[in-house]
């Protein structure tokens, strides 16, 4: 089976060899915590449970410079914007007409850290697991096989319609059609460009459609997998003890938010 | 080894071709996306697929589509940042599938009003995830909006709000506008293969067709 087009980076380690939910379970726990807890935790989930998790799995490189891609243009906007527009709060710099408060810089550093344990605790999933492993766990325990089949299926097809797309855009230039210039011209370029994508790509839905029929998609019974997960005792325990934690750090949340 | 679960039965009214046409309305959303980008058009563009969806198979199919849509941007690295968007994609494809339903994918008019809705709500419901999650910014170009509105005071919350309705009804009438021409192009035969195939054509396409004759049933 060919590895669909996503994060994951093949590694002998610990983590890869976990179950699926595990690390599930793992990324969820720290996107829940850093959703709950008070913006500045974050960066105390970062280094205690992604960076560790991180170096264990021998993805830290790849995890940062993911992480950090996506973080980074958020980090600059929060920074200019929050720093600069913050309405109330001590001065921390003046500069000409403009004054940097200190409290707008406060809320943007530990935004940042919020939006770093989020986006790098959903690529640690997605670099250490295999698509295709974890949506096979997941129809293990009653997510429906479509869902699965949506997933990869559009994993595998992204790269596809990238080229195509870009065949495209080649075709249509090589016949004249202008794609630079002014926003009116580059938005009339649209047109050409969206309804080939659109229309080829459908011919072959019909035709996938029936190739699947033709396999049973749609057949109400249970079906197997080739691919063989392994789970054990510590790990169930574990998975577990996660949820009960995160339940109980959701429960107190709300009880100190009520009382202040 | 174990056995996986029952397929599709929670699921009724979906037929194949609508399972096929989900992860290509995916595909499509993300491609669509990459060359607006390639043009510097400032839109998104990327909920033509799901809009298309909801607009041919009905409101749940839509949301389906958005749903996972938001889920593959952030598995496949292309962009992390949209996974916690999730919801306001699923919400585009429910409304795309009730416009539809009630024939407002019939008349270009009534096709930019439902876009000017979609692209309201959506402003609606993404600001307080901007806001509690990253800060009411969006790390693009809209963030010379934010900068403003919070510049004349407003709070972090209005200011995303303000910034959502300053971006997303073009958007999305542009989107629905797209999904208008892209159906008006379909052919008929398969149009008519899903659920909402006969909602979706002008009148004219209607008075040519016996309604429900080539529909097929759910699987």
């Amino acid at each position: 089976m060919t590895i669909p087009f996503s994060l994951y980076a093949p590694r002998e380690s610990g983590l890869h060899k976990l179950h699926p939910l595990t690390k599930l379970a793992l990324a969820g726990f720290v996107a829940l915590c850093a959703l709950v807890l008070p913006r500045a935790a974050s960066y105390l989930l970062f280094l205690l449970l992604i960076v560790p998790l991180a170096l264990w799995g021998r993805v830290f490189g790849r995890l940062m410079s993911a992480a950090l891609r996506v973080a980074l243009p958020f980090a600059i906007s929060l920074l200019i914007i929050q720093g600069l527009f913050w309405q109330t709060g001590p001065i921390l710099a003046r500069v000409g007409p403009i004054s940097i408060k200190l409290d707008g810089i406060l809320f943007a550093v530990s935004t940042i850290g919020r939006i770093l344990a989020i986006l790098s605790s959903f690529v640690l999933l997605s670099l250490t697991t295999r698509p295709d492993a974890l949506m096979l766990a997941l129809s293990q325990r009653g997510l429906p096989d479509v869902i699965a089949y949506i997933i990869l299926t559009t994993l595998q097809i992204i790269p596809r319609f990238q080229s195509k797309a870009q065949t495209i855009i080649d075709a249509q230039r090589s016949r004249g059609l202008e794609t630079e210039g002014g926003l009116l011209h580059r938005i009339r370029a649209l047109l050409p460009l969206v309804v080939p994508l659109v229309l080829s790509s459908i011919v072959d839905i019909e035709e996938r459609a029936i190739a699947l029929e033709a396999r049973a998609f749609s057949h109400p019974g249970t079906k197997t997998s080739l691919f063989d997960l392994s789970d054990s005792l510590p790990e169930r325990i574990f998975r577990w003890s996660l949820l009960a934690i995160a339940l109980i750090i959701v429960v107190v949340r709300i009880l100190t938010l009520r009382s202040a | 080894m174990e056995r996986t679960s029952p397929t599709a039965r929670g699921f009724r009214g979906f037929n194949t071709l609508t399972w096929v046409m989900i992860p290509v309305a995916i595909a499509i959303n993300i491609a669509i996306g990459q060359l607006v980008y390639a043009l510097k058009i400032p839109l998104y563009l990327d909920s033509v697929g799901t809009v298309l969806v909801g607009a041919l198979a009905g409101p749940w199919a839509g949301a389906l589509t958005g749903l996972l849509a938001n889920l593959v941007w952030g598995l496949s690295g292309l962009n992390v940042s949209y996974a916690p968007f999730a919801a306001v994609a699923a919400v585009i494809g429910l409304l795309a599938g009730l416009f539809s339903e009630s024939g407002w994918f019939r008349k270009i008019w009534k096709v930019l009003v439902a876009g000017l809705i979609t692209g309201l709500v959506a402003a609606a419901i993404s600001a307080p995830i901007s806001a509690y999650v990253f800060g009411g910014v969006t790390g693009g170009g809209q963030d010379a909006l934010v900068g403003i509105y919070r510049g004349i005071g407003l709070g972090i919350l209005p200011a995303a709000f303000a910034q959502g309705v300053s971006s997303d009804p073009l958007d999305k009438m542009v989107t629905y506008l797209l999904v208008w021409l892209i159906i008006r192009a379909l052919p008929l035969r398969f149009l008519m293969r899903f659920a909402n195939g006969e909602l979706v054509r002008g009148d004219e396409a209607n008075e040519g067709t016996s309604a429900g004759s080539t529909v097929t049933p759910g699987s």
